[in-house]
Formats: structure tokens, sequence, C-alpha cells
């Protein structure tokens, strides 16, 4: 009898303690969660601006105007050509 | 023996020894037995409820405690936030190639509680050094009513101007993350895209169809979308370079207006579609100028000869002419008071060829006269063109028809005046003419590839060959009204429109539309094009001339050497 309740009162502790350590780390695992949950959030947040900003900075309105300072112009004729064609953009003095 | 008042262990011993002999002492020790029985009972039972209830109490913690830790408690958050603001989160929007056209940001919303202002021009005043152009009036009038716990003083922030204000240190301000709508390529295609108004919830364009279709959906806070993209048909590129061109038009020929449209004549897929002057989707109140009204989609107009394309397929169609049938055109079309005539060549003869490469307003009149009324009501009907027509970015503006559709009208229809309609169906109807013969719906969305979508056949595929041999000698042969939109190696064929503007009294000669409406390569016909420039002036360049062959036909020159090679074209032939 005295065994038994020893047993009992040292279960009640273990249990006691097991409970609030798995409380404890309960908590501690909902916060990390929601930390992370933050950090997706947040990176979700910054993605989406940095890709209106990608899409900002590559509007062909902006591109164009960089491009023709570069000298670059819309492809038009005599830009392309066949196989069997000499190449149009090869200098005449190479040839 | 005794009367003992007291038993003892001793009595009891007594008792207990004479009790085979019986007796009344025997009884009295029954009866002792008997209440050490029940008490022992009692201490039992006792013992049983009280462990009982403790068993009830630890079960119940049991239990509750399993009910916490299975649902966590959640249901205890929203009821806070949900009076102040609901927005509703949005998918992105990109062209047809994946580039970003519209998206979701989540920005920073200042709101103040009145009730813990301090000093109303305080606030005021530190805001406007922060927020330039913020109403200083306006917020001391606001932050007056003690009453209110919630008022929102500037939405859409960036995150530097929220720091800056924080830095303010006001009590009474806070802040809400809210999401706020972008379009990073500014006033590009912003017709088509619509807007939104300051809940993020759809007022025009494809985003009132995002909200129409389910595809938005209502947050608390800023919660980005996890719907898919929305992938348009459109091509930014070519967009951009239909907008360039065309408005480069405008300053060319002092244009007052200018739409323009590349669409894919199998599909209806809408690759560019711009009416310029354009608008800025974030900026609403532009929606409300008139200047600035979606032409292609919202407006109707009389397109003159363009239409008659129309007429030409309807006259083959019909099997009475064929395109070498000879017309006397030499005497004018009367009708009471009003007289049709041709008075920029002479000769008396025309073939229906002719009668479309110069495109004669009498010569058209006689074909649809040949066809009747009822047959062209009937005709340009199964071309889509008298009915109601709804694309993505919205309704199509009403085709307005003739009130009574007589002679005169079916002549006037012939050559496109008498009958408005939107750009954008005249060229739904047009594609039809030169892809075979079949019916499209115009569609701002990007179509699956491979499976050929199911479509009812309209014009038979000789009338639509015949059709499209017309619309390259139009350009090719030097023939015709269209040779300044030719662009050598792409085959470009098309038709020209001077349409007069119908003003107060009657049509006015010098205000004019002036249309292409052109394909290529003709060969086979994949991109339909439209270019109009409303009120184009004479100028040096035209020799002064405003009709479509100077203006709108090498400006559909020009958009098409553009786009071509972004559409997988290749321009062909030297450069001389």
């Amino acid at each position: 009898m005295r065994i038994l309740l020893t047993l009992a009162v040292i279960a009640t502790l273990g249990s006691a303690f097991t409970l609030y350590a798995v409380n404890y780390e309960t908590r501690a695992i909902a916060e990390d969660v929601k930390r992370k949950v933050r950090a997706i959030e947040k990176a979700q947040h910054d993605i989406s601006i940095l890709k209106a900003e990608r899409a900002h900075l590559a509007r062909p309105e902006r591109i164009a105007k960089y491009a023709r300072e570069l000298g670059l112009v819309p492809a038009k004729r005599g830009q392309f050509a066949g196989y069997s064609e000499p190449d149009p953009l090869k200098p005449q003095s190479m040839k | 023996m005794s009367n003992g008042v007291i038993i003892t262990p001793g009595l009891a011993a007594d008792a207990l020894r004479q009790e085979a002999a019986g007796g009344f002492q025997t009884t009295r020790a029954e009866r002792a037995d008997d209440v050490a029985r029940g008490e022992k009972r009692a201490v039992r039972v006792r013992a049983l409820v009280a462990i009982g209830c403790m068993a009830l109490g630890f079960l119940s913690v049991g239990i509750q405690l399993m009910r916490l830790a299975a649902n966590g408690g959640a249901d205890l958050r929203v009821s806070m936030s949900a009076p102040i603001a609901t927005s509703f989160s949005r998918p992105e929007i990109v062209d047809r190639n994946g580039r970003l056209m519209a998206g979701d940001l989540v920005m920073q919303s200042l709101f103040a509680d009145p009730s813990v202002v301090l000093d109303r021009d305080e606030v005021a005043e530190k805001l406007s050094t922060v927020l330039p152009g913020v109403d200083q009036e306006k917020i001391r009038k606001n932050l007056s009513d003690k009453a209110k716990r919630f008022v929102w003083v500037r939405r859409g922030l960036s995150t530097w101007q929220a720091q800056q204000i924080h830095e303010l240190g006001l009590p009474a301000l806070s802040f809400r993350k809210e999401l706020r709508r972008a379009y990073p390529l500014g006033r590009t295609a912003g017709h088509i895209l619509g807007s939104v108004d300051v809940d993020n919830k759809g007022l025009s364009g494809l985003e009132l169809y995002l909200d129409e279709r389910q595809n938005v959906d209502r947050v608390h806070g800023a919660s980005l979308s996890a719907r898919p993209a929305v992938r348009l048909s459109l091509d930014v590129a070519v967009q951009y370079g239909l907008e360039e061109e065309l408005s480069e038009a405008m300053k060319r020929y002092s244009a007052k207006a200018a739409l323009g449209l590349v669409m894919d004549v199998h599909t209806g897929e809408i690759v560019a579609a711009a009416s310029l002057p354009g608008i800025d989707p974030h900026n609403v109140s532009q929606r409300a100028d008139e200047a600035r009204i979606d032409r292609l989609m919202n407006g109707t107009f009389e397109l003159g000869s363009v239409f008659k394309m129309f007429t030409t397929a309807m006259a083959l169609e019909g099997g009475k002419v064929h395109t070498g049938t000879e017309i006397d055109v030499s005497q004018p079309l009367r009708f009471g008071r009003y007289q049709i005539k041709d008075h920029h060549f002479s000769g008396r003869f025309l073939s229906v060829e002719d009668v479309f490469l110069k495109s004669s307003n009498v010569g058209s009149g006689i074909l649809a006269l040949g066809e009747g009324a009822e047959r062209q009501r009937q005709f340009l009907e199964q071309l889509g063109l008298t009915s109601a027509l709804e694309t993505e970015a919205g309704f199509v503006a009403q085709p307005r028809l003739p009130e009574r559709w007589g002679e005169l009208e079916t002549v006037t229809v012939a050559y496109g005046h008498g009958l408005a309609v939107a750009p954008m169906q005249f060229a739904a109807a047009a594609a039809t003419l030169v892809n075979g013969g079949y019916r499209i719906k115009p569609t701002f969305l990007r179509k699956s590839e491979g499976k050929p979508p199911k479509r009812a056949r309209v014009i038979s595929p000789e009338t639509s060959g015949a059709i499209r041999r017309l619309m390259r000698e139009n350009v090719a042969s030097g023939r015709g009204t269209g040779s300044r939109a030719d662009v050598p190696g792409l085959e470009v064929g098309g038709k020209t429109g001077t349409a007069e503007i119908p003003g107060a009294d009657g049509y006015e000669e010098k205000a004019v539309i002036a249309s292409f409406v052109g394909a290529f390569p003709m060969q086979e016909p994949r991109y339909l094009t439209l270019v109009s420039l409303f009120e184009p002036k004479g100028v040096k360049e035209t020799r002064g001339a405003i009709t479509a062959g100077w203006n709108a036909a090498p400006t559909t020159a020009r958009v098409i050497a553009r786009v071509a090679p972004l559409l997988g074209y290749r321009v062909g032939g030297r450069e001389e």
C-alpha cells in the first residue's frame, strides 16, 4: 500500500513536470510558428513589392529610352537575313 | 449481572462468552457489531464519493485541456477588425508572356482615434510637414468628433512615409496594413486594365471582370491573394509599340485622338489594343474625362469606306457577281433630295475589284442594292455587327443601327455611314472576312494553345480568299488606296476608310475619322490590325490630304513593321 502511494506521488509529480514541460514546449513552438508565418507574410509582401518594382523598372517606356541612347532601334528590314543571304550586319570590308 | 452502563472490553468478551447461551446480552453484542459495520460502510461510501468527485474534477480539467489543445482558442480574434475595414485581395494580372501588369502591394494606411487627440492643430500641422498636399482643414474637422474612435487620415502610404509619421510621435495616430493595387506599367493598356477603388474593389475594365467572376477575396487587413495570376492575351512589348506609334501619328498628323488594335484572327485574342489619349489606372478621375474615353470599346463611330469590305463580301457571297463583273458607276444614285456620287475618279465602268480598290461609293451602293436591305441587315447580323458584344474588359458600346432600313440606308451602310459601331466590334467582324469565314469573339484572355476553338462559319472560304486578294491588291498593286501601308516581305493587305464626322448640321468635311484595317501576312493571315486617327489635319507630309491612305495607312505600316518582329515575323527584304 505504501509502495503504491509512493509510486502514485512520484507519478503525479512526474506527470505534472512533463505536462508543464510539454506546455512550455508547445508555447515555444506556437511562438515559432507565428514568427515563421510572419516571416512568410513579410517575404510575400517584399516579393510583391519587388515584383512591381521590377516590372516598373523594366517597363518598355523606360527601357526604350535607354536602348535608344545606346543606339538600339526597333527591329526593321535589313536586319533580317536568310541562311543563303549574306550577313547584312557584316561590314563590307570583311567579305 | 450487570446492567452495564459502560461497556468494557472485558464485558464485551463476557458477552461473547455468553453468546451461545443466548439471552438479551447476546442481542446487545450483535447490535454493537451492527453499529461498527454500519460505520465502516459509511466511511467507505464517503471515501467513494470523495474519490468520485476528485475523478470528475480531474476528468473535466483533462477534457478542457484536450479541447484547448484541439482548437487552440483560435476563434477569439476576428471581432475587433471586422467593423473597421474590409478590402479585397486580387490576383495579379500578367501579359501573355508572364510580365506583371497589375499586382497588389501591402501599404500602410494612417488612421486616427479622435478620442485621444490632445491637440488637433498640432496633429494637422505636423502631418502637413510629412505629407505634402494634405488638407489640414479636413483633418481638423475629422478629428473634432470625439465620439468617434476611428477616422482614416491617409491611405496607401509608402513605408518611409509611414516611418516619418511614426517619428512625429503623435499618440492618436496608428497604422493599418492595407492592400493597394499597383500598375507598374503606368499608362500602358490603362483602358483595358481598368481601375479599383480605395478598398481595392474593381470599378471598370478587367478589374471589374475579376470581381464579377468572383476572382477576388474579401480580406481583413492585408493578405495577398493566393489565386493564380490572370494571364492576358496582351503582349506588353506589342502594346507599347502600338501605343508609341499611335502617339507619334497623333503628333505627326495633328490628330485629336487615335486608336489601334492588333488581334489574332483565328482565336480572337487581342495582342494589343489602345485608345489615345490614354488613362493611368492609378488616376480614377481620368475616367470621367470625355477626351480620354476608350474609343475602341466605348465609342461608336461611322467608320466609312472600311465597311466596303463587308459590302463586297456580301455581293461575292450572294453569287450574282464575281470580282471581274463590270458595274456602271457613271450615274449618281438619287434618293429624294439625297444624291450619292463619286468625285475622285473618272470612267464609266468599274469592275467589282476596282470598286473595292478605288473605294467607289456608287459602286458599293449598287452592289448592296443588288442584294437588298434585308439581306444586308442579315449579313451584318451574321458578322455580329448588329448585336451587343461583351469582352472581359466590359461591354462594347451598342451598335447604332439606322431607324429605318430602306434603299437609301442600304446604300449609305454599304459605304459605312448611317450605322455606327465600336471599332472593336468592327475589327471582330473584319477578322471573319480574312480568317477563312469563321465568326470569332474578341477576348483579352490568353487561350490555351493547340486546341482550336469551335467556330461557326459565316462566309465561304472562297469569299474570304477573294477578300484577302482584294485587300492585298489594294496595298500591293499601286492601283488601290492603301499602298502606303506596305511593309516589304510581310504581305500586308487592307482597306482604307475616311469617314466624315457628323456635326451639328450635317457632315463636316474637314473633320474625319481616317481608318485603316489591315492584315498580315495576306497569304495566310494571322493578325488583323486597325488604326483610326480622329480629326487628322492636312500636313506637309500628306500634301494637305486628310484621307486614310495618307495617314492611317502609313501609320499601319509603321505599326506592323514595329510589332511583326515581336510576333515572330521576319521583316523581309534588304534595305535599298
